[in-house]
């Protein structure tokens, strides 16, 4: 495995808490879900209410998948040296953002709601989209970067 | 084990049942979007909890296909014997309901009519009876089966027996009755689609293909057509900017913020007695549906029957023409509506709507009336519909107060009855129970205020004496004049020393007497008038011509105190009800009840014996003249 540069270490280390706690979170809505499931709370359950259930069933997957996403970004960190290359700070503002922007405005969709449509709070969603849109591109072309020169030179 | 999976998997795919696609069906009227129906599949997306409400309505239930689940009664092997002729014997084919049965096409005098075998397909009804039609084989035209299911006895009943309807009288249904008849208010934009108009031509020489754009009363029977609508609201700006506003959407009617008439004329195309102006607008709509649209001038495209008003109108006089028993079938003397689902009538009459001083002061169906469930509304859907749709808060006094409220302040002082009596309540003496309808009374939507005179002279019970049914007619134009200042008309000997109800029960026509059974079975009324002397008079009803009567008279014997568990079977052989009459009438006689009152108004001696010579002598002047309700 390559060295790690310092910022690379950081970055791992902040994405890898971030995610795991993000997990620990979702997992905790998702149990909370099931609650209100388990007790047929109409709240969530009436057909009325039909809109908040799937905006909370959305926010409860993408938080719990971009968590996923922020292990795996700290791994790939290891993996492939070349992401030094690319700006980790606008990678990892724009994995956090997305994080809080596209599970909270799904949540926040379906606190209010206007019969099919939900709330305001959607309006969150397409920015965290963009920030994990810019995220993974970013992320992508570090991993398709070339090596450094010296691992070049090296392998000749 | 991904094997047995597999297997597992593909056995379910192949057993389960492929969705049947409406257009491949041939033996009934099907469903097709179009002409600018969507269907209500289509408005659930964006307005769920409208659509739930009325999914759990009967509005939606009125007409199905039938199915396993629509199907309250028992098919499985099931012998029918309540029906004319020969029993009806049903079965079960997989899915498939089948019947065989007497042909009711049959029209000669001499012999048995031939049994034939029809596949049942739809379904009327699923609040109080389903209705079953089968499938004529001669396109997409329907009939009825010759009984009905009554869903809350859990029996079987002739079709003529559930119905006011003279006895001996045929009801006998031509094929094709439903697609002509009643699809025009138990379906969305119903197109009958025949050759020529109704009855005009045999049934058989015509090309019959009936299509509906939804069974039932569907979201677009009442906010019209939606297709603009959708297309108008699929741009999400449009519908924040709606939401958001307080801004009507211009693409779509919402019969509550339209004025009070054409408001109400939303409701009165299905509930008013109405017919097409002439030949050529029926068949108009044969082809084309009804051309009526939520927001119109109702008015415009049919007639609407008000006696009260234009009795002397051509129109009128055409109907009754065609028709003599038109008014009578359907109106009291004075023009009232006096059958059930003609509400809209009602309304017209009323000085609530017709004497308003502003809009906002006017009567409409939806003062008290919501076709969609409030979310504030405590009670279940289902609770919600059973109570006709009445709305939260205007189950009580509430929905009159809301315009009368100096009566508010003080309402005994109005009603010179006890607050909190049912005397009290605003819709016992303004909308009493004198319409008629599905075995059952319903209240008058004429809002009025009871007289004596309404009794005297047009035979139509008062709010009083619905009531107080052991009171005479002369104790409550008594009450009236001292209360009201009303002016009390001439009275006959019989009205002056006999209970009302008992002149009703005794003398009065078919309607009259099943307004007289089912008020006895009223809580309120036997609150008020006690029970124990009703026995004998009801037992005397379980013998009535009319099977109407017998059903609601045992209906109202089984609520008396101590008769929970009387069985009658009120459309069985005439001698197995007069036993069951003869054994409740001498029991009632050994028993302590029957000397409990002794009011000559109840026809009962100083010694608590019956008047026999009196009740004979009043059962011999009834009215006898035959009564068709046409509910």
């Amino acid at each position: 495995m390559a060295d790690q540069s310092e910022p690379a270490v950081h970055y791992a280390h902040h994405h890898l808490r971030f995610g795991w706690w993000s997990l620990v979170c979702f997992l905790t809505f998702g149990f909370t879900l099931e609650l209100l499931h388990g007790f047929k709370v109409g709240f969530y359950l009436d057909v009325p209410n039909e809109t908040r259930r799937l905006m909370w069933t959305l926010a409860h997957a993408h938080g719990a998948l971009l968590g996923f996403v922020h292990i795996l970004f700290a791994i790939s960190l290891r993996v492939f040296p070349t992401l030094a290359s690319i700006s980790l700070k606008t990678v990892a503002w724009n994995l956090t953002g997305a994080s809080i922007l596209l599970p909270g405005g799904f949540f926040a969709g379906g606190v209010q709601f206007y019969g099919g449509d939900p709330g305001l709070g959607i309006l969150f969603v397409p920015i965290g989209a963009t920030c994990l849109g810019v995220a993974v591109v970013l992320v992508a072309r570090g991993a398709s970067a070339p090596r450094h020169a010296n691992d070049h030179a090296t392998k000749r | 084990m991904l094997l047995g999976s597999l297997s597992l998997g593909m056995s379910f795919f192949l057993s389960a049942q492929p969705p049947v696609v409406e257009s491949t069906i041939t033996n009934r009227p099907i469903q097709v979007t179009g002409d600018g129906y969507v269907s209500s599949d289509t408005c659930q997306a964006c307005h769920p909890t409208e659509y739930e409400s009325w999914y759990g309505s009967f509005h939606r239930t009125m007409t199905q296909v039938a199915t396993e689940n629509t199907v309250r009664a028992d098919f499985d092997g099931v012998r029918v014997n309540n029906v004319h002729g020969q029993p009806m014997q049903l079965e079960r084919d997989g899915a498939e309901f089948w019947a065989e049965f007497d042909d009711p096409q049959w029209n000669e005098t001499n012999g048995d009519p031939p049994r034939i075998r029809r596949q049942v397909v739809m379904v009327t009804g699923s609040h109080h009876q389903n209705i079953y039609w089968y499938s004529t084989g001669h396109g997409r035209s329907l009939n009825v089966l010759p009984g009905v299911y009554l869903i809350n006895e859990n029996q079987w009943a002739h079709r003529s027996a559930v119905v006011l309807h003279p006895p001996g009288q045929s009801l006998a249904m031509q094929d094709g009755h439903w697609n002509a008849i009643c699809i025009v208010c138990h379906t969305t934009l119903g197109k009958t689609a025949f050759d020529t108009p109704y009855g005009s031509e045999p049934i058989t020489e015509q090309v019959i293909d009936t299509t509906v754009a939804e069974f039932g009363i569907a979201c677009e029977s009442c906010h019209g057509p939606a297709e603009a609508h959708v297309t108008a609201n699929q741009n999400p700006l449009r519908r924040y900017g709606l939401r958001l506003s307080s801004n009507s959407d211009q693409t779509i009617v919402q019969p509550t913020r339209l004025d009070p008439t054409r408001s109400s004329q939303v409701c009165g195309q299905c509930h008013s007695v109405w017919e097409f102006y002439d030949a050529n607008g029926e068949r108009l709509a044969n082809n084309h549906g009804l051309p009526y649209r939520p927001g119109d001038e109702l008015r415009d495209t049919r007639f609407i029957a008000q006696p009260s008003v234009d009795r002397i109108s051509p129109s009128i006089q055409t109907l009754v023409t065609n028709d003599p028993e038109f008014v009578r079938g359907s109106f009291w003397p004075d023009g009232m509506v006096r059958v059930s689902g003609r509400e809209y009538n009602g309304l017209l009459d009323s000085p609530c709507f017709n004497q308003a001083s502003t809009d906002d002061r006017t009567l409409t169906c939806f003062s008290c009336h919501s076709m969609h469930k409030s979310p504030d509304d405590p009670r279940s859907i289902f609770e919600w519909a059973d109570t006709h749709q009445v709305s939260t808060d205007m189950t009580g006094d509430a929905a009159c107060l809301q315009c009368h409220e100096p009566i508010g302040a003080n309402l005994p002082a109005h009603t010179r009855h006890s607050e909190g009596s049912s005397g009290s309540r605003c819709y016992n003496c303004h909308m009493p129970y004198t319409s008629y309808g599905l075995l059952k009374t319903v209240r008058s939507h004429t809002i009025s205020s009871p007289t004596a005179a309404e009794t005297a002279e047009l035979n139509r019970p008062n709010a009083c004496n619905l009531c107080h049914l052991d009171k005479t007619l002369a104790w409550t134009a008594d009450r009236l004049l001292d209360w009201y200042g009303t002016p009390p008309p001439s009275l006959t000997v019989e009205e002056r020393t006999v209970a009302a109800s008992l002149l009703w029960i005794l003398r009065g026509d078919g309607g009259l007497r099943a307004i007289a059974a089912q008020s006895m079975g009223w809580e309120a009324a036997q609150t008020t008038s006690g029970t124990s002397w009703m026995v004998p008079h009801l037992g005397e009803a379980l013998g009535d011509p009319y099977d109407a009567v017998r059903f609601i008279a045992a209906r109202s014997l089984q609520s008396l105190p101590g008769y929970a568990n009387f069985k009658f079977n009120f459309a069985g052989p005439r001698q197995a009800r007069i036993d069951s009459a003869v054994a409740l009438l001498r029991d009632w006689r050994a028993s302590s009840a029957s000397t409990t009152r002794r009011d000559s108004e109840l026809l009962v001696n100083e010694n608590g014996v019956l008047r026999l010579d009196l009740m004979r002598q009043l059962f011999d002047s009834r009215n006898r003249r035959g009564l068709f309700l046409r509910e």
